[in-house]
């Protein structure tokens, strides 16, 4: 029987006929020294790998003495290994010589053998030197089944392989956890969040021999499980919601994060989850969730800083994705060959360049900065229509648009001319006379109803607010009215260094106006008369789905924000022209918009205008435009001439009609599709071509180009009709039955998250350097029904969650402490904190505040002001939610790379700069302030003691017990309830004392103080509930 | 079994409890990323004593503070004059020094050669050249070692600091501080072991810093530095909630413990005892940082000498926080000042030097006169240096060729090492590169840089790779 995957051409060549006859005499030789059978995969290859592969290994280029010990016949034509015969052996001489010149490992390799190892490698050459080929590099088999040890011990598959190596090591299982912490751990690992208590309760009263088993379907059935299973899968895809590189704007990518926890959700197969992330958009008919699903190619770093080169950036991405997929699917550290042939594994220098190219047909930039940014063209970005209704309505317009522009186009200025000459001579003559430019006026007061300063500036009449930005401001300005005929007002906007960002506005980087209201009065005694506004327009270009209409469209849902924040103006025409004087006053209001908090408008002027529809632009007409005008006109060079006529298309009441209907049908096109997420995606052009880069240099041109392919000494990808191979080639490789990789990565990494450690606990690395696994067997076991299943994952999770293993008490005993103080044999449990979106999760699902909202944009709870401070281009002010948007998962958290939450990044949450595969998990003074401080858990703590008092019963003994029941899932033991009503006591007695700090602490938070509640009572019980959301039990799962 | 492994059993062998040796690999892990485990008072102190039992060779500085100049310095207008440039002001760049070499914001651009745009004066008994915008380094010249022959890998911003930090330009490996904790532990169990401060300057261009300067990355997180905000609350989260006070907050505290020490009863999980000693610490952190942050309780003379004023975050303010944090016993104290970018104008270095004069050589003095000079090692410097070659009137981003300063008892004064060509373009005599001074400084820590390392992706990671020569003949 031939291999199916390792062709294994020119590496460890051993045919599996070989591998099982060795066996066989390993076994043989090992029952007649009475000692356990030697094994190289477990015993062998993890000293050659760590101690003599570097020199004589995998990578020709460093190659010692023209020597390899990874491929068997080598080492034996060498005559290193003489098998059987130790003594012949030169590398067992060279092992155990004393002499620093034939001594291997040499002294200079820092490397040393234990006596125990050389011992070791001398017994295993007796016998017979027997190599096994790479344990993940052939693809599993189904080990059989052993056979149950009793009639009454488990009967489930994974207890038969874990109690067989218990027995094997003699240990003894700890019983199975009382039903309380079970259901616990169940929740908490299936769906991140805490059980509810009625259910613990239920739970624990239930005589169901289902009850369990029901409960698994329950929380593999709920939205929630998709949410906690995203949460590894976004470290390992490095997902994010900013470019990383340099200046670190935002970008949108959630909907990818929303597919992958729909993905979990709707339970889609593994196999299909792989087709869609690498190439979602080659698959037939793809769908837009599909094309979202490939994504994953476009969501790595990316940089937009000035100075940077198209060429270096192509390969800093593309070195990137081989590190990323190479380790999400194949366990692999393919990125050692960027530089040189792998040290320990048969990945060569020239495998790392054909595995990049297998994404050189994407369409992406190299360096943003080169073609004008993060634009919605440079990103492939895709606007996901939803429904085909959507996709109709868009087409529609578009296709309106286009009409309207031919047919204005067609429009020649001959037609024009006669009247755009006359428009010329009147424009000059207003410009001459002074009327045609706007006339700034000097605010007489400018005041905001949230008491915001709003000071006058005296050289140029502008307001500028200080003082506290408010989530939502209106400015009310009234200015004076001298001019008699009074067509428009415009609201001038001007950069300020001031303010952050774009200097236009008082946070984030633009202003957003929901509206802008006009009244006149005739005298300062007079009431004012709310003035009709016919039009309104920008002189700079708006934002889409912003556009300068939403300013007087009477909706406080639509806004107008500027798309280049550089000033400019919007010119607000009156239906009615209002008749001016000396005495006469308009007053302008400006309110903001309610769904873009503190977005609101920096410095500004007001300024009036006399002719009808005048421009927006402060002259009257734009800068360029009026210096033709001036120009005489046998003077205009072509391009003024140009400038004239193209002004003038947009004036010329001939084709107002036409642009009218253009315009609508823009601004509907563009409303439509602000309304529709989008984000960037995969779409296949032509192949860059890709060079093996010397050293990694990718200014060294001189490496050989190579076609894409995956590492040579794996199967290779064969297209039928000898095209090209493919992404989705790629994909259906990854997941085709004989790949020895995929499913035994994805299951070794699954386990952890209910076990803690995976099987081999180098999750990131099943190669040679990896750890052997705990339970071979076992792991090959579940690669094999993880992919017969079809690549079941809620089968798998089910699988694993229904084990004896996985429900045991995680509490050891001295005899497990003394055996297996890591418990690597699964006797018992293991205890681990909480992720760290999990630690946040539980604290507002314990006080009930959490948002159950799945998906959507990214939320931004509190987070310490000046945190931003280190951002620049342009500088950033964080703004947070307003409402429930505080309270949202924090797998729904802005994941600003270059700084990430202060919060989450206390918790080990990584910056996703990179592929993340295990996240630490440490234990820091820094977690201890967080939990303390963080306005999120004074609020959530807070909020607990007022459900503790509402819902919690009317005894101290009651109350502390319904809370503690919320926070841990069970009831405080006496002594626990003593020490918190002594903590409560001494706190009730504090605030009785000094209800203002009561009233200060309560008012932690957005969320509002309640007015029937004592404040000592609640400040008193909210200090309880801070002291249960600080318990190491609360942020343990055990 | 790995190094990490067989350190930890050989050090709990000897500290922890009477277990047995046998049961020490989950602890191994355990110690890594939690204090607590394996400090000499056992369960409960919490001090990590680094994975280094001993050291390779006796150490001679016991912390590193790293003014770390952010954006480029130019050479030529700092520490390293070149009249072969100042002579060829205008004229066309020879073509024989830049052929094949990478270019930023230069890409396609004529290159001039632009002449240095200040004097240089010699200083001190050393003799030692520097730009006379800077007299009061000036005024130390004999204390410090000028670096003229550094060289870098990248030449934008964000990869350049990567490298500079943490010997790589991918994304996640651990900073230098990072090392240092993890190699040597901390001599404070009140204060984090690195620590990072940042100040803004006026005049060039304010080029952000991501934390990633600092983390740890694939070593555990307990390792990153903690960037500590010379405005406002010092640390996050270091300030208790509105209403409640210290004791409010001791009392909520010890209520957890004991609760805390409850459940270690029942579970006998000294991860639980660990969690006891943070809050502890967490609680120190909290009464001691404010105090010690606060620099308006120095005596005006300081204040004056390094040109501080309480409050302001200038780098002369960080500059003080930074001799406070070194008696205080922090390992690796980190000051980012921004600003030096000048793409449009050089002669902005002027500002900078305004900036950061004064401190620094302020800074020298001070530690000299608390007897912390000998142990502690001073590095200033940049990312990268700037193009001999006009950028309008500034100068590009520049690799091939830059200065630093080193200084501290462990350093030889007044030494100038390393040339540049004559027009300040490549370094050509000791060319230094980030690796060899990422080893220089594990050197003076009595660490071999070969042997501080970490398992991680099957392989033994080091903060200098694959290179990195001390720079022994700058040695005391």
């Amino acid at each position: 029987m031939a291999p199916l995957f390792a062709g294994l051409r020119g590496l460890p060549a051993v045919t599996v006929g070989f591998f099982v006859a060795h066996l066989a005499s390993t076994t043989q030789a090992s029952t007649t020294s009475s000692m356990p059978a030697l094994r190289f995969n477990r015993d062998i290859r993890p000293i050659l790998s760590e101690n003599c592969f570097q020199c004589h290994g995998p990578d020709k280029n460093h190659r010692k003495g023209d020597l390899r010990l990874d491929v068997r016949e080598e080492a034996l034509e060498a005559l290193a290994w003489v098998p059987g015969d130790a003594a012949r052996s030169d590398a067992v001489k060279r092992i155990f010589s004393d002499d620093p010149d034939e001594q291997m490992p040499p002294k200079d390799s820092h490397r040393t053998l234990s006596t125990r190892q050389k011992e070791t490698l001398r017994r295993w050459v007796a016998e017979g030197a027997a190599y096994e080929p790479h344990w993940a590099y052939s693809a599993p088999v189904r080990p059989e089944t052993p056979a149950a040890a009793s009639p009454t011990a488990s009967a489930h598959p994974i207890d038969r392989f874990v109690d067989a190596t218990m027995a094997r090591e003699r240990l003894t299982a700890a019983p199975a956890s009382d039903r309380r912490t079970l259901l616990r751990r169940l929740s908490l690992d299936l769906t991140g969040l805490p059980p509810k208590p009625e259910d613990v309760e239920a739970f624990v009263a239930s005589r169901d021999p289902q009850a369990y088993e029901r409960w698994v379907d329950a929380y593999l059935a709920s939205p929630h499980y998709g949410e906690r299973m995203a949460i590894p899968w976004l470290d390992l895809v490095r997902f994010a919601d900013t470019v990383g590189f340099h200046n670190d704007v935002p970008i949108r990518v959630w909907p990818y994060r929303d597919y992958v926890i729909n993905a979990f959700n709707r339970n889609l197969p593994f196999d299909q989850f792989t087709r869609e992330q690498l190439a979602g958009d080659l698959l037939p008919g793809s769908t837009p969730e599909q094309r979202v699903g490939s994504g994953y190619n476009r969501i790595h770093r990316m940089s937009v800083e000035g100075g940077i080169q198209d060429k270096e950036y192509f390969a800093k991405y593309a070195a990137d994705r081989v590190r990323t997929t190479a380790t999400v699917w194949m366990g692999s550290t393919l990125a050692c060959a960027e530089c040189h042939d792998h040290k320990f594994d048969p990945f060569t220098l020239k495998d790392f360049y054909r595995f990049s190219a297998l994404f050189s047909d994407l369409k992406e930039r190299g360096a943003y900065n080169l073609t004008g940014g993060f634009t919605r063209e440079n990103l492939t970005e895709e606007t996901l229509l939803e429904t085909p209704a959507q996709k109709q309505r868009v087409e529609a317009l578009s296709a309106e648009i286009d009409r309207l522009v031919q047919k204005l186009d067609a429009v020649t200025d001959d037609t024009l001319a006669a009247d755009r000459l006359a428009w010329e001579e009147r424009t000059l003559a207003q410009h001459r006379a002074g009327t045609l430019a706007w006339t700034v006026q000097r605010p007489l007061t400018a005041i905001s109803p949230l008491g915001t300063p709003l000071a006058i500036e005296a050289e140029d009449m502008s307001v500028i607010p200080g003082g506290i930005n408010p989530v939502q401001d209106t400015y009310v300005v009234t200015v004076p009215a001298p001019l008699e005929r009074i067509t428009a007002v415009r609201i001038e906007v001007l950069q300020d260094a001031r303010f952050p960002g774009d200097e236009v506005a008082r946070a984030g980087s633009g202003f957003f106006i929901s509206e802008i209201e006009v009244s006149g009065l005739a005298h300062p005694a007079a009431r004012p008369v709310r003035l009709n506004l016919a039009s309104s327009q920008a002189s700079s270009s708006t934002e889409s789905g912003h556009p300068a209409r939403a300013a007087i469209d009477g909706d406080p849902e639509t806004s107008v924000s500027f798309t280049r924040k550089r000033g400019g103006g919007i010119a607000l025409t009156l239906a009615t022209p209002f008749a001016g004087g000396p005495d006469a006053r308009l007053i302008v209001r400006i309110r903001h918009s309610e769904s873009k908090p503190y977005q609101n408008l920096g410095r500004f002027r007001v300024a009036l205008h006399t002719l009808p529809d005048p421009d927006p632009n402060p002259d009257g007409v734009p800068a360029p435009v009026l210096a033709a005008l001036q120009a005489a006109a046998a003077a205009r060079t072509p391009a003024q001439t140009k400038e004239l006529v193209t002004y003038y298309r947009t004036l010329a009441p001939a084709l107002a009609a036409d642009r009218a209907q253009l315009l609508a049908a823009r601004n509907d096109r563009d409303r439509l599709i602000e309304s529709l997420p989008s984000m960037p995606v995969s779409k296949s052009v032509e192949p860059r071509l890709t060079r093996v880069l010397p050293r990694g240099n990718w200014m060294d041109d001189s490496g050989e180009s190579v076609e894409p392919g995956v590492p040579s000494f794996l199967r290779q990808i064969t297209p039928a009709d000898g095209k090209r191979v493919s992404r989705l080639d790629f994909a259906e490789w990854l997941v085709a039955p004989d790949n020895p990789l995929t499913a035994r990565t994805f299951v070794n990494r699954l386990w952890r998250l209910y076990f803690g450690e995976g099987l081999s606990r180098t999750l990131e690395d099943l190669g040679s350097q990896g750890e052997w696994p705990t339970h071979p067997e076992l792991l090959d076991w579940l690669a094999v029904e993880f992919r017969e299943s079809g690549w079941n994952v809620k089968h798998l999770v089910k699988l694993i969650v229904t084990s004896d293993a996985y429900r045991r008490s995680s509490r050891g005993t001295p005899e497990l402490e003394e055996r297996d103080p890591q418990n690597r044999f699964l006797a018992r449990q293991n205890r681990f904190r909480l992720e760290a979106e999990l630690v946040r999760d539980n604290a507002l699902a314990v006080s009930g505040l959490l948002s159950p909202r799945i998906g959507g944009p990214s939320a931004r709870p509190y987070q310490p002001a000046g945190y931003y401070a280190p951002l620049n281009f342009p500088r950033r002010e964080y703004t947070p939610e307003v409402g429930e948007g505080l309270y949202r998962r924090g797998v729904y958290t802005h994941w600003q790379r270059t700084l990430l939450h202060p919060s989450l990044m206390a918790f080990d949450a990584p910056s996703r700069d990179e592929c993340t595969v295990n996240r630490s998990t440490s234990n820091t003074p820094l977690q201890a302030l967080v939990l303390l401080n963080d306005p999120t858990y004074v609020e959530a703590a807070r909020t607990l003691a007022e459900r503790i008092l509402r819902g919690g019963g009317w005894s101290f003994p009651s109350r502390v017990t319904w809370a503690f029941q919320r926070a841990v899932a069970r009831p405080p033991a006496p002594e626990e309830v003593r020490l918190l009503r002594r903590l409560f006591d001494q706190q009730r007695a504090r605030y009785q004392a000094d209800p203002e700090s009561a009233r200060a602490l309560l008012s932690t938070g957005a969320r509002p103080v309640p007015a029937d509640l004592a404040p000592a009572e609640l400040a008193a019980w909210t200090a309880v509930a801070r002291a249960l959301l600080n318990l190491h039990e609360t942020v343990t799962r055990s | 079994m790995t190094p990490l492994e067989a350190h930890v059993q050989q050090l709990t062998r000897r500290a922890f409890l009477g277990r047995s040796t046998a049961g020490l690999g989950s602890l191994a892990l355990g110690a890594l990323l939690s204090p607590g485990l394996f400090g000499a008072g056992g369960p409960g102190a919490s001090a990590w004593p680094g994975i280094l039992q001993s050291r390779h060779h006796a150490a001679k500085i016991k912390r590193v503070i790293y003014l770390y100049q952010a954006g480029g310095p130019s050479h030529l207008e700092t520490f390293d004059y070149k009249p072969k440039l100042a002579a060829m002001h205008g004229q066309g760049m020879p073509e024989s020094f830049t052929r094949g070499q990478q270019i930023a914001q230069l890409q396609g651009r004529e290159l001039k050669c632009y002449g240095p745009q200040f004097a240089f004066e010699r200083y001190g008994k050393s003799g030692q050249e520097i730009c006379s915008l800077f007299p009061h380094i000036g005024g130390v010249a004999d204390d410090v070692c000028i670096i003229r022959s550094m060289y870098t890998e990248q030449i934008n911003h964000d990869p350049a600091h990567t490298f500079m930090n943490t010997g790589s330009i991918i994304a996640g490996r651990p900073s230098m501080g990072s090392w240092l904790l993890y190699g040597l532990g901390t001599e404070t169990e009140e204060l984090p072991g690195f620590i990072v401060l940042m100040s803004s300057g006026k005049g060039g261009q304010m080029q952000p810093i991501a934390a990633r300067q600092w983390h740890s990355g694939f070593l555990p997180s307990r390792f990153q530095g903690v960037k500590f905000q010379s405005i406002g609350d010092p640390v996050q989260y270091m300030q208790s909630p509105a209403g409640v006070t210290a004791g409010d907050q001791e009392q909520i505290i010890d209520v957890v413990n004991q609760l805390n020490r409850r459940q270690h009863d029942a579970v006998g999980d000294p991860e639980v005892l660990t969690r006891i000693n943070q809050y502890e610490m967490a609680f120190r952190m909290q009464t001691s940082v404010p105090g010690l942050m606060d620099v308006g309780n120095e005596p005006a003379r300081v204040l004056e000498s390094y040109g501080a004023k309480p409050g302001d975050g200038s780098f002369a303010s960080n500059c003080l926080l930074a001799r406070r944090l070194a008696e205080r016993g922090v390992r690796f104290i980190q000051l980012y000042h921004r600003d030096w970018d000048h793409h449009d104008d050089v002669a902005h270095v002027k500002y900078k030097a305004e900036e950061v004069d004064r401190p620094t050589a302020a800074l020298i003095r001070d530690l000299k006169e608390r007897g912390l000079w000998d142990e502690t090692l001073i590095v200033w410097g940049g990312e990268f240096g700037r193009t001999p070659m006009a950028q309008g009137k500034g100068r590009d981003h520049h690799i091939k060729g830059f200065s630093i300063m080193l200084a501290g008892g462990a350093i030889k004064g007044g030494v100038t090492y390393g040339a540049t060509d004559d027009l300040g373009y490549a370094a050509v005599d000791k060319p230094t590169s980030v690796h060899d001074l990422h080893a220089t400084m594990l050197h003076l820590f009595g660490v071999d840089h070969t042997k501080l390392t970490y398992r991680y992706q099957g392989r033994q990671f080091r903060l200098t790779d694959v290179s990195g020569e001390v720079l022994k003949p700058i040695l005391a």
